[in-house]
């Protein structure tokens, strides 16, 4: 399959994936999952000028991206899907049941939230999904950017804000 | 939108402006450029009703403070479009979905046009100028003239587009500029850095004309190999390491 | 060096440093700009151009998109050149380990920025309601607290590096065994391979690239003989 990676973080697409994550995987196509802005055509509009116009964007919901998931997977191009929150995720892996890996690219501070990584901050209960996701088999890591190593779910876990 | 009748003067035009050079000073990983966001639309928002004593004043500057990320210089967009959009009045919730959504594309779009393209392009394009023979105010002076025009433009730019098109300011974003521009910039890059890059080892090497040719092989050899590794290691890091031991062996032999 | 000396050049440090991202963010930090500068106010304007030339095919790996710290080159620069402009350091021994302590350097201002954005984190939070509030007086203040503790980041980098570094330099310089040929070789050698693997990575995966490099690359052969 070649999504190369399904990727959680709350600033959607942004440099860090377009440049930081684009340039090395050459990244030709974007799934971007998220309820409210597959419904939103002005934020669709804005996410789309933050792309390279040769690189595709989808806006799904978890619904229609569960359908259309083998697609995408069967593409020969790379590509990367994202979803703003670990919820919207979390229903997507079970929605499919194809995704094997999740990776934690950007949750920052909210109110409740607590620092685990430089980049990523969790409630309780968020923390909880991720282990959930972990005991279904799916591998949970953290990682922002290619020459940062991927830390472990143990290890962002156990983190205090100091990697 | 444009039939509003709130307008920006000059003054307050340059005090943002101003402002904007400073907008990542209390960058940090809580809020980000959020508390910058707010320190720049501040000069806009006196001009609500009430000025800065009044409620809607500091209802607009704390939603104005929160958690932003952004390209330093695009955020000037954000800047541009959050005031035209407070001062028009528009619903609070409304302003902070579009903050949010602002924040993703302002980002990608700065990193590919200036961090991407047009740094290393007046980087590239001062290195050849150097490998030509400049001298040292020649060539620093083609770098910070050139980069600098460019950076300023975009963030006057940024303020008076965000300004104008509020809440539309999407469409702005859709400019050949920022959508092709990256392309153009990293093309003629790419030709400068073919250019500059056997000259400035020459003019490095210096006395040392040698080894020139044992260099640039190195160079080629080196730069093919590393390149397969796709982005995946950091090369000047390596480097150090290499410089480091080199060092320890011309020390201590 | 004297204590006014390195007083002098901290406060250009600070100043470089404070415009790798607090202000004005208009790339006085890039090291061919700050260690040409500084080898120019010490009185070495040349070998501050060739050091901040060598410099910046190492900072064309290390823009900010791609990364989590980047190499703070504002003081650093400061730091390498002065080393560079030191009297009795003008082998290519020196060089190399201006290049080398610079390098290293800007990786630990890296470090002590992340610092900086830490602090900047625990003054945001403790005025989180004030903030909440719309209090101008805050949010101008957070402004003015970062900036000014980044002023004093960049100063204390510069000092504390030229303290390190200028007797470090002063004794390995004198004990540098390597030809001068080949140690300029070795660190160019370096400079080219980061600088050639940089714009690969920066620009390859746009349509065409691969022919302008090259074109370019046949023209720059071409000059190579004709340009002095």
């Amino acid at each position: 399959m070649t999504i190369e990676m399904y990727r959680i973080d709350d600033r959607l697409i942004h440099g860090q994936v377009v440049v930081g994550w684009g340039q090395p995987l050459d990244l030709q196509f974007i799934v971007l999952v998220d309820e409210e802005v597959a419904a939103s055509d002005w934020e669709q509009e804005l996410y789309r000028m933050g792309v390279p116009p040769e690189m595709e964007v989808h806006f799904e919901s978890v619904a229609s991206a569960a359908t259309r998931l083998p697609g995408f997977q069967a593409d020969p191009r790379p590509g990367l899907l994202l979803t703003g929150d670990i919820n919207t995720m979390a229903r997507l892996v079970e929605a499919s049941g194809s995704i094997q890996s999740v990776t934690l690219g950007g949750i920052h501070h909210k109110p409740g939230r607590m620092q685990r990584l430089r980049y990523v901050f969790l409630t309780p209960s968020e923390e909880g999904e991720l282990r959930a996701l972990a005991r279904g088999g799916v591998a949970v890591s953290a990682q922002d950017v290619p020459a940062a190593r991927a830390l472990t779910l143990d290890e962002v876990l156990g983190g205090e804000g100091n990697r | 939108m444009t039939e509003s009748a709130a307008t920006l003067p000059l003054g307050t035009r340059g005090a943002i402006l101003l402002r904007m050079l400073a907008i990542q000073a209390s960058w940090n990983y809580e809020t980000l450029v959020g508390n910058g966001i707010g320190f720049c639309v501040e000069p806009a928002l006196r001009r609500l009703p009430g000025g800065t004593g009044g409620v809607p004043y500091r209802a607009a500057l704390a939603r104005q403070s929160q958690y932003f990320n952004a390209h330093p210089y695009m955020a000037a967009v954000a800047v541009g479009a959050l005031a035209r959009a407070e001062l028009d009045g528009v619903e609070p919730a409304k302003i902070e979905r579009f903050r949010t959504a602002l924040c993703g594309p302002l980002g990608s779009v700065g990193d590919r046009l200036v961090w991407a393209a047009w740094l290393p392009l007046c980087a590239l394009g001062a290195l050849l100028v150097f490998a030509l023979g400049a001298g040292p105010v020649g060539t620093v002076l083609t770098f910070l003239i050139s980069y600098n025009v460019g950076h300023l433009a975009l963030r006057v730019w940024g303020i008076n587009v965000g300004w104008r098109e509020g809440l539309r300011v999407a469409h702005a974003l859709g400019s050949p500029v920022l959508r092709q521009g990256p392309d153009w910039l990293a093309r003629a890059g790419t030709l400068v850095a073919g250019v500059a890059l056997p000259l400035v080892v020459q003019r490095l090497v210096g006395t040392g004309r040698a080894v020139l040719i044992e260099v640039l092989l190195a160079v080629l050899v080196g730069a093919f190999l590393v390149t397969r590794l796709h982005g995946r290691i950091e090369v000047w890091k390596w480097s150090l390491g290499v410089l480091v031991l080199f060092a320890l062996y011309s020390v201590l032999r | 060096m004297n204590p006014v000396e390195t007083g002098a050049l901290s406060v250009l440090g600070a100043v470089l440093g404070l415009d790798v991202v607090s202000f004005p963010q208009a790339m006085l930090s890039r090291p061919l700009v700050a260690a040409t500068l500084t080898g120019a106010l010490m009185g070495a304007p040349e070998r501050g151009l060739i050091l901040g030339a060598t410099l910046e095919c190492f900072a064309l790996e290390t823009l900010p998109v791609g990364a989590s710290r980047y190499p703070e080159w504002g003081s650093s620069a400061v730091v390498g050149g002065t080393l560079v402009a030191l009297p009795d350091a003008r082998g290519a021994g020196a060089l190399l380990l201006a290049v080398m302590l610079t390098l290293a350097w800007a990786w630990v201002g890296g470090w002590s920025m992340v610092q900086l954005r830490r602090l900047n984190a625990r003054w945001a939070r403790t005025r989180h309601d004030a903030v909440s509030r719309g209090s101008r007086r805050t949010v101008v203040g957070l402004q003015l607290y970062g900036l000014t503790a980044d002023l004093a980041r960049g100063a204390l980098m510069t000092a504390i590096g030229l303290t390190l570094f200028v007797p470090l330099v002063h004794i390995a310089s004198d004990r540098w065994s390597s030809p001068d040929v080949v140690t300029r070789g070795v660190l160019m050698a370096l400079a080219g391979i980061v600088a050639a693997a940089a714009t690969h990575k920066l620009f390859h995966a746009i349509s065409g690239t691969r022919w302008y490099m090259l074109a370019g690359l046949a023209i720059g052969a071409a000059l190579l003989g004709v340009v002095q």
